[in-house]
C-alpha cells in the first residue's frame, strides 16, 4: 500500500515560521543611510502544478521588529507575480522589484509545494528612521535597515525555510514508514489471531498465503511446491479474501532458474521479467523441501517496484508463518500416530475376546454421541471418546479362558472379571495425557444403585464420563453375541435399559442416549448400518434367556 | 472537508494519527488527553471524534459519555483500543454504536471510516441517535 505524496506546509506552519523569523536579529533604528520604511517579511508558497490537488498559492508577511503575532494575511506584491510565472522564482533578483520596492529574495522548497519564498521588501529612504509607530495598518516606517543587513536575514530566512522544508520532508517520510508498518503490523496481528483459531496445516497454508498477497498489494501469489505441485491464493488486489484456484498468475516454466535458486539459497529474491517485477521467497517444509512462493505486481503498476521492505515482509511472514505450519503438520502427526497407538491398544483387546469384537469402537462412539447430546464441551467429548475407546483396556489382564468362557462363570471367576477396571486403570495411569479419561476406565461398572464396582459408588459420586460408558457399554453388550448367550434385539435391549433408569443406569444420561441414538438411526442410516451390522437384523436375534 | 477532532496521549501517534487524516482532507484538532479534548468540544463541536481508550486525568469512554451528553459529535465515534482489552472494550461500548479499532491500528482502515462517517447523511450518525438516549451507567 502507498500512503501518498507529502503536502504543502499548512498555513499554521508558515504563521509560526513568520512569527519566529520576525524576532531574528532585528535592524537597529538609525544605522546606516539608507533605510527601509516598513520593511516586511514574507514568507510565500506556490503550489506544485504537478500535485494533484494542487496546494493554493498564499502567503503571509510580517512587519520586521513588529509583534510577531501581527500576522498579517494579505497578498504578497511578488506571490501575484510569481503565480503568473512572470518571474523565475528560482532566479529571483536581489534588488528592487518592479513596484520599486527593494527586495531581496530567495526560493526554496518546502514540502510538496514547488516553492516557498521568503522576501524582505521595503520602501528606501535617506537618513534617520522616523519614530516608531503602529506596523500594518498605515505603511509608516518603523526601523531602519541597511540593505546587507536584509539581504543576511533574509539568507538566513530562506535557509531556515529550506532546513525546515528537509525536516518535513524528513517527518512526511518517516510518517509513511510508520503508517506502512502500521497497516503491515495491523495485518499480521489480525493473522496470527486467525491463525489461532485454525488447526489444519492446509487452512493455515491458505490464510498465510492469502495475506501475503494482500500485504504486497498483489493480485494474487503463486505457490510452486517441491513435488510440483502449483496452487494460487488471491489476495483481490489487497482488498480481499480470495479463494484458492489452481491457475498459476506466473508462468513457472520460465522461472526455473529463480526457484532453483531459492531452494538452494532460502533467500528472498525480487526478478525482472518482461516488464513485471515478481518477488519469491522459501517456504521450508516439514520434510525440509523448500516450496517456492511467487507474487506478482505486472497487474498493478500504479504499485511500483517491491522495495526492501517489502522483500523483509516476506522473508518474516514464510519464515514464521513455515514454522507454524510445520508445527501444527507436526501436531497432526503426532495426533494421528496416538490415535493409531490407541487403536492399536483397542485393536488388542477385541482381538483377545473375539465376541466383543468393535465393542470399543462403537463405546467411543457411542460415547461421544451421547456426551453430545448432554451440551458436554468439545474438547471434553473428545476425552470421552477416548475413555470411550479405552475402557476395556484392563480387559488384557484377564485370562482368556475366563474372558471366553462360554456359558454361566463361577463366582471366583466373576471376581476375576471385576478386577478389569482396576487393571485398566493401572495400565493407563503411567500414560500422563490419558490421566483425564482414568475415572471412565476405573468407574465404568459402577451403578446408581451403588451396586457396582470395584468402589460401590452411588449416582451423583460416580464421575459422568463413566455414566456414560456405562450405559453405552451394557448397550453394546446387550445388541452383541457374546459367548454364553445370542444377542438382543435394538428395541429389547433399549427396553432393558428403560427398565434400569436410576436403578442400574443413570436416568439422564439413559434418557440422553436414547434421543442421541434415535437421531443417529434416522439421520445417518449407512453410517448406522457399517457400525452396528448386528443390531439391524433383530430377527435372528434370540429372545431373552 | 469535515472536522475530526483527535484524542491520544501518546503525542507522536496523535501527530501521526492527525497528519494522516489532514492528508485525507479532514480539518483536524489534536489533544493530549480527556480533559483537554472536552474543554475543546465544549467550545467547539466536531463531526468525528478519533479517540484513545487509555489516557491520564479522562480517559476515553468518559470522554465519550460527556461528548454524547454535550451533543457535540456530530457524525460519529472511533475508538482506538490496545489489543489486549480490544474485546472487553468492544463490548463496553456496544450499547453506544462507537467503532472500534485495535491498535496499531490500519491506516486504511481508519480514513475508510472517517470518511464514511463525515459523509453520513443527518440522521444517520449513530452518536447523534445515541446522544439522545438516556446515557447508559457505569460505563465510563
Amino acid at each position: 500500500m502507498r500512503i501518498g505524496c507529502p503536502s504543502a506546509p499548512d498555513d499554521l506552519l508558515l504563521r509560526d515560521l513568520v512569527r519566529g523569523l520576525s524576532t531574528l536579529d532585528r535592524p537597529a533604528p538609525g544605522q546606516g543611510p539608507t533605510v527601509c520604511r516598513a520593511p516586511t517579511l514574507s514568507v510565500g508558497v506556490l503550489g506544485n502544478p504537478a500535485h494533484t490537488p494542487q496546494p493554493p498559492a498564499h502567503c503571509l508577511r510580517v512587519c520586521l521588529g513588529a509583534d510577531p503575532h501581527a500576522v498579517a494575511s494579505r497578498g504578497c506584491k511578488f506571490l501575484a507575480t510569481a503565480a503568473r510565472r512572470e518571474i523565475d522564482l528560482t532566479q529571483l533578483p536581489d534588488g528592487r522589484c518592479p513596484q520599486g520596492f527593494a527586495v531581496t529574495a530567495r526560493a526554496t522548497r518546502l514540502g510538496g509545494a514547488e516553492a516557498v519564498f521568503v522576501s524582505v521588501e521595503g520602501e528606501i529612504a535617506e537618513g534617520p528612521a522616523p519614530e516608531p509607530s503602529t506596523c500594518g495598518t498605515a505603511q509608516e516606517p518603523r526601523h531602519a535597515a541597511d540593505e546587507s543587513n536584509l539581504l543576511g536575514h533574509v539568507d538566513t530566512a530562506a535557509r531556515l525555510v529550506q532546513r525546515v522544508g528537509e525536516i518535513l520532508e524528513e517527518n512526511s517520510g518517516f510518517a509513511d514508514e510508520v503508517l506502512q508498518n502500521y497497516e503491515q503490523l495491523n495485518l499480521i496481528f489480525d493473522l496470527t489471531q486467525q491463525i489461532a483459531q485454525v488447526t489444519e496445516a492446509r487452512a493455515i497454508e491458505e490464510l498465510l498465503l492469502q495475506r501475503v498477497a494482500r500485504l504486497l498489494g498483489s493480485v494474487a501469489v503463486t505457490l510452486a511446491s517441491a513435488d510440483g505441485e502449483c496452487r494460487v491464493f488471491g489476495g483481490a488486489g489487497g482488498r480481499g479474501d480470495g479463494a484458492v484456484t489452481d491457475r498459476p498468475a506466473t508462468d513457472l516454466r520460465s522461472l526455473k532458474g529463480l526457484i532453483d535458486e531459492i531452494r538452494r539459497t532460502r533467500q528472498v529474491r525480487v526478478h525482472e521479467v518482461e516488464g513485471r517485477q515478481i518477488i519469491a521467497g522459501p517456504l521450508v517444509r516439514l520434510d525440509g523441501k523448500v516450496d517456492v512462493v511467487f507474487a506478482d505486481r505486472a497487474l498493478e503498476p500504479a504499485a511500483g517496484g517491491f522495495s526492501s521492505g517489502d522483500m523483509m515482509l516476506v522473508e518474516s511472514m514464510l519464515a514464521f508463518g513455515g514454522q507454524i505450519i510445520t508445527n501444527t503438520e507436526m501436531h497432526e502427526r503426532l495426533r494421528r500416530m496416538s490415535l493409531e497407538v490407541t487403536h492399536a491398544m483397542v485393536a488388542a483387546i477385541d482381538k483377545k475376546d473375539h465376541y466383543t469384537s468393535g465393542h470399543s469402537e462403537r463405546g467411543g462412539f457411542l460415547t461421544r454421541l451421547t456426551a453430545q447430546e448432554l451440551g458436554v464441551p468439545l474438547a471434553e467429548q473428545q476425552t470421552m471418546e477416548w475413555a470411550g475407546l479405552l475402557h476395556d483396556i484392563g480387559k488384557i489382564g484377564i485370562p482368556e479362558e475366563i474372558l471366553c468362557k462360554p456359558g454361566k462363570l463361577t463366582h471366583e471367576e466373576f471376581e476375576v472379571i471385576k478386577q478389569h477396571p482396576r487393571m485398566g486403570y493401572e495400565i493407563l495411569k503411567p500414560i500422563a495425557s490419558l490421566g483425564v479419561i482414568l475415572d471412565g476406565v476405573l468407574y465404568h461398572h459402577e451403578y446408581p444403585d451403588g451396586s457396582g464396582y470395584p468402589e460401590g459408588l452411588k449416582g451423583d459420586q460416580i464421575p459422568l464420563i463413566a455414566r456414560i460408558i456405562h450405559v453405552v457399554d451394557t448397550f453394546d453388550a446387550l445388541t452383541s453375541t457374546r459367548a454364553y448367550r445370542q444377542a438382543f434385539s435394538l428395541e429389547r435391549a433399549l427396553e432393558i435399559i428403560r427398565n434400569e433408569r436410576g436403578v442400574r443406569v443413570d436416568a439422564e444420561v439413559a434418557d440422553a442416549f436414547f434421543r442421541a441414538f434415535e437421531r443417529y438411526c434416522r439421520e445417518e442410516p449407512e453410517d448406522f448400518a457399517a457400525r452396528f451390522p448386528a443390531v439391524i437384523q433383530p430377527e435372528k436375534a434370540h429372545a431373552e434367556p | 472537508m469535515s472536522r475530526v477532532l483527535v484524542v491520544e496521549d501518546d503525542p507522536h501517534i496523535l501527530r501521526l494519527i492527525s497528519m494522516w487524516l489532514e492528508r485525507q482532507g479532514h480539518d483536524v484538532r489534536e489533544a493530549r488527553n480527556g480533559l483537554a479534548a472536552r474543554e475543546l468540544l465544549r467550545a467547539e463541536p466536531t463531526d468525528v471524534l478519533v479517540t484513545d481508550v487509555n489516557m491520564p486525568g479522562l480517559d476515553g469512554l468518559a470522554l465519550i459519555e460527556a461528548a454524547l451528553a454535550m451533543g457535540h459529535v456530530r457524525r460519529g465515534i472511533v475508538v482506538l483500543t490496545n489489543r489486549w482489552d480490544h474485546g472487553e472494550i468492544r463490548d463496553r461500548l456496544a450499547q453506544w454504536h462507537v467503532h472500534v479499532l485495535p491498535k496499531p491500528f490500519s491506516p486504511a482502515r481508519l480514513s475508510e471510516l472517517v470518511d464514511s462517517l463525515a459523509t453520513a447523511k443527518d440522521g444517520d450518525s449513530p452518536s447523534s441517535v445515541v446522544a439522545s438516549e438516556p446515557r447508559p451507567s457505569g460505563s465510563g
